[in-house]
């Protein structure tokens, strides 16, 4: 009995160690060795990615197509014409170029000729056509609705096809590199819609490899792949790792290479940790809040300029972003083309928002509600710190808590006063974000804020038909002005997109669209 | 023996309207929840159009009680219908979380008694001396700390520090669902140990009191193995009951650590469908929950019997 005593109570004994060393185990321990340059690009390897959500589906025509599908779509589908490395122009990708007519109307597109689908079957002009006219199909029930401009695709001839608008249209280059615009096979070769997303077969880097929905996919090295001596990398996979602390140990302890979104909170700690690298990359995001015109007392301008004065958007980055992110100054961010600088905003200044609220309907102030996120905690800092602002100038603000998908609900019923949200664009053209903001036509009644002035949606429709990019760039100029004193949305921040690797992974690069490319990256050993 | 164990088949059918009230107010709780699947899968940039489409798509804009009748009418036939957000059968689903979440509980239950008994026998043996008040400590502390810290303590001291298991994940194979699992299941054990030690300790200073501990010693008999033949094999029988229940809070403090851990099982498969509002799947991890907390139940009182010959659930004599 007295041996079990003692073997027992070792036992407690290093139970109890454990914990208590598990707790001064706080600091971060990184691997040992730096940094290991390399002449050349080094072949071979798997690179595994964690990430909260998974992927939701592989069909990017479909309207459930998502950011966390289009990462993992974007390493197997290619369009024609993909967004440049710093997200402001379109370069040729599947295509080698493009003519359009003087009339606006016809886009003459020269494709490759060397490139070949991941079963070896050459890529043509009829795989195509093909291809747009069955995004163009799902119309508004999915992405087809980008190419409403669209009136048909014609195949010139193997390696040429024309495409023909309805109308000038601006944006159809950036259209065309959009990911439901990815060229599939014809008839998708021979399998039903659903069966081909299923494991499709594409002409990108990386091929189908496996899907272990809820915990990993997997993508594997396209042998066939036209870009010669690409990808470097044998596959790649996304983990689904939820929680924000276990994807920041999981980098620490090896088991993935890159953590998509750690959080700003420990976003220093991890670049100051020893063979890890913490990457900002600039992004289309903007950071609002939207106000609901359709409620009292947001019809008035003043009342709205009055919040978007008062709005201290320097304490919001430090508090929120610690630091990494810049305030915002217009509707547009400067990933996106035609950002206007020297957009006026409105930008903080308690005077004037004093000034603005004297002149409205509320002038001894009035009370409202912010809907946020629950359970996001960037959304509960943002709120509590406008919380302090809005009490400056006598607005009484209360703060609502619902889950995404009920704050959607609200949104869309308009069961809101004030709520805050965010954008990204998926196309390097500002019609994309403009449209949805501010026009009540494009699908959200101006991002749910009811929001009408018709001089202004007159600016944007202008916008969308200008085929010179210099007048194109003062139209949005004054769209930039128009929208800031309307105040309609108040606007809070641009933030970079965070991103923590390990020193060994190389060509790592985000563009401000959000799009990466692993065909591009490798590992050192 | 067997007689005693008539009561199964009654118990049994017992479970079919629990199970059935289970499904009843999960599924209007679900469709309580103000957002519906369309608006969930679709994201910020969705426009009403879009949203409309999908909801017809999904069969949402039948009436809820149509809604609740097809359900029904498939899970009679043994169907849970497909997932909304991953567009795979349930039942498959279910079926691929469940070997993670049962491994998980399991070998925690078992860590957590590897854990507890010793513990409890030095505890017992001398009641308020040292060893005890050491151990009365540990369930103390044990119990107060929060699951996900002691997570996460454990993977920062054994997987960072001492690089012995990996941070989260399960593996592809047996040999690596054991090593996968052994953080996560100890987690859970030093959860768990503290009512076992308690619930062992505090019956074991009762049987170590009793005359026929006093017999046996007497014979000659003392060390392990007067308490592994006499001492445990009585003081474990209220233990088993107190065991059986919290194994259903552990399938629920399961959630937690399965998020801590990455691990793809039941709890994890639960959080997702309740944020994407994905009826079918909620629908089916709470059966199967459901089911599995009954039957836990019933398999409590079968071990129960068998350990005391007292016991006799068939008969309306009870002792």
């Amino acid at each position: 009995m007295r041996k079990t005593n003692r073997i027992a109570f070792v036992g407690f004994l290093a139970a109890t160690a454990l914990v208590l060393s598990g707790c001064s185990a706080g600091t971060a321990t990184g691997k040992s060795g730096g940094p290991s340059e390399s002449a050349g690009p080094v072949m071979g390897g798997d690179l595994v990615i964690g990430r909260a959500p998974d992927a939701i589906t592989m069909d990017s025509t479909s309207a459930q197509f998502e950011n966390y599908s289009m990462a993992v779509f974007q390493q197997m589908g290619q369009a024609l014409f993909e967004p440049s490395a710093d997200g402001q122009k379109v370069v040729p990708l599947l295509a080698t170029g493009f003519k359009a007519s003087d009339d606006g109307l016809t886009y003459t597109i020269a494709l490759r000729d060397d490139v070949t689908f991941s079963d070896g079957k050459p890529m043509t002009a009829k795989d195509v056509k093909f291809s747009i006219d069955a995004d163009t199909a799902t119309g508004h029930s999915g992405w087809g609705f980008v190419n409403d401009a669209i009136d048909k695709v014609n195949v010139v001839d193997d390696h040429t096809v024309g495409v023909v608008l309805k109308y000038p249209w601006a944006p159809i280059i950036g259209d065309l590199s959009m990911f439901s615009n990815a060229i599939v096979p014809e008839n998708y070769g021979g399998k039903t819609v659903d069966e081909f997303y299923k494991a499709p077969v594409l002409t990108g880097p990386f091929m189908w490899g496996e899907w272990k929905k809820g915990q990993s996919l997997k993508l594997v090295k396209n042998p066939k792949y036209w870009e010669k001596g690409k990808p470097y990398l044998d596959s790649v996979v996304w983990n689904v790792v939820p929680d924000a602390n276990t994807r920041k140990l999981q980098l620490q302890g090896g088991q993935i290479d890159i953590n998509d979104t750690p959080d700003w909170s420990s976003y220093s700690s991890l670049d100051a940790t020893a063979g890890l690298k913490t990457y900002a990359f600039p992004s289309t995001r903007i950071d609002y809040i939207a106000l609901n015109t359709q409620r009292e007392p947001f019809a008035d301008v003043h009342v709205r300029r009055a919040i978007a004065f008062a709005t201290n958007r320097k304490a919001l980055v430090d508090a929120v972003l610690f630091g990494h992110g810049t305030v915002a100054n217009s509707l547009l961010s400067p990933g996106t083309p035609f950002y206007d600088k020297d957009a006026p905003g409105p930008m903080y200044d308690v005077e004037k928002a004093k000034a603005e609220l004297a002149q409205s309907s509320q002038p001894n102030g009035f009370k409202t509600t912010l809907l946020i996120n629950s359970g996001n905690a960037n959304h509960a800092a943002i709120a509590q710190i406008m919380q302090a602002q809005l009490k400056e100038i006598g607005i009484t603000m209360e703060i609502k808590q619902l889950d995404s998908t009920a704050n959607k609900q609200a949104r869309l019923d308009s069961k809101f006063d004030m709520a805050i949200s965010a954008w990204t664009m998926d196309i390097p053209d500002p019609d994309q974000w403009t449209t949805f903001a501010l026009d009540p036509e494009g699908g959200s009644h101006s991002a749910f804020t009811y929001y009408n002035d018709p001089a202004v949606i007159a600016i944007n429709k202008k916008a969308q038909r200008e085929g010179d990019q210099a007048k194109r760039a003062e139209l949005y100029k004054q769209l930039q002005k128009e929208t800031g004193d309307a105040a309609f949305l108040v606007y809070l921040f641009y933030s970079p997109y965070a991103y923590a690797a390990t020193d060994k992974v190389q060509g790592f690069n985000v563009t401000p669209l959000g799009n990466y490319h692993t065909g591009d990256m490798y590992k050192t050993k | 023996m067997s007689s005693r164990l008539n009561f199964i088949p009654a118990r049994l059918l017992q479970a079919i309207p629990v199970v059935f009230g289970v499904t009843l107010l999960v599924f209007f709780m679900a469709h309580l929840l103000p957002g519906d699947p369309a608006i969930a899968m679709l994201g910020d940039k969705a426009t009403e159009e879009r949203i409309a489409a999908l909801r017809t798509q999904l069969g949402l804009d039948q009436p809820i009680w149509v809604q609740y009748g097809i359900f029904l009418a498939h899970l009679g036939q043994a169907n849970l219908g497909d997932s909304l957000t991953y567009g795979r059968p349930v039942t498959e689903l279910v079926l691929r979380a469940v070997p993670v979440t049962l491994s998980l509980v399991l070998f925690a239950l078992v860590l957590s008694m590897v854990i507890g008994i010793p513990l409890a026998g030095l505890a017992a043996t001398r009641p308020n001396g040292v060893n005890d008040l050491a151990v009365r400590t540990y369930t103390l502390v044990g119990q107060g700390m929060p699951q996900f810290w002691v997570g996460i303590m454990l993977i920062l001291f054994l997987s960072l520090k001492l690089r012995l298991f990996p941070v989260g994940g399960y593996g592809s194979n047996i040999t690596d669902h054991v090593y996968y699992l052994f953080v996560p299941a100890l987690t859970l054990a030093i959860a768990l140990s503290p009512t076992l030690i308690r619930s062992l300790r505090s019956s074991t200073i009762n049987v170590l009191g009793s005359e026929y501990i006093a017999t046996a010693r007497s014979k000659g008999s003392g060390g392990v193995a007067l308490f592994r033949q006499h001492v445990l094999r009585n003081a474990i029988i209220p233990t088993v009951s107190i065991l059986g229940v919290n194994l259903g809070y552990l399938m629920g403090g399961s959630i937690i650590i399965e998020k801590v851990f990455a691990l793809p099982g039941l709890g994890s498969l639960m959080l997702n469908a309740i944020f994407s509002r994905d009826f079918p799947t909620i629908q089916g991890v709470t059966l199967f929950v459901a089911l599995f907390v009954v039957l836990i139940g019933i398999l409590t009182d079968v071990v129960y019997t068998l350990l005391d010959p007292r016991v006799n659930f068939g008969s309306k004599e009870r002792e």
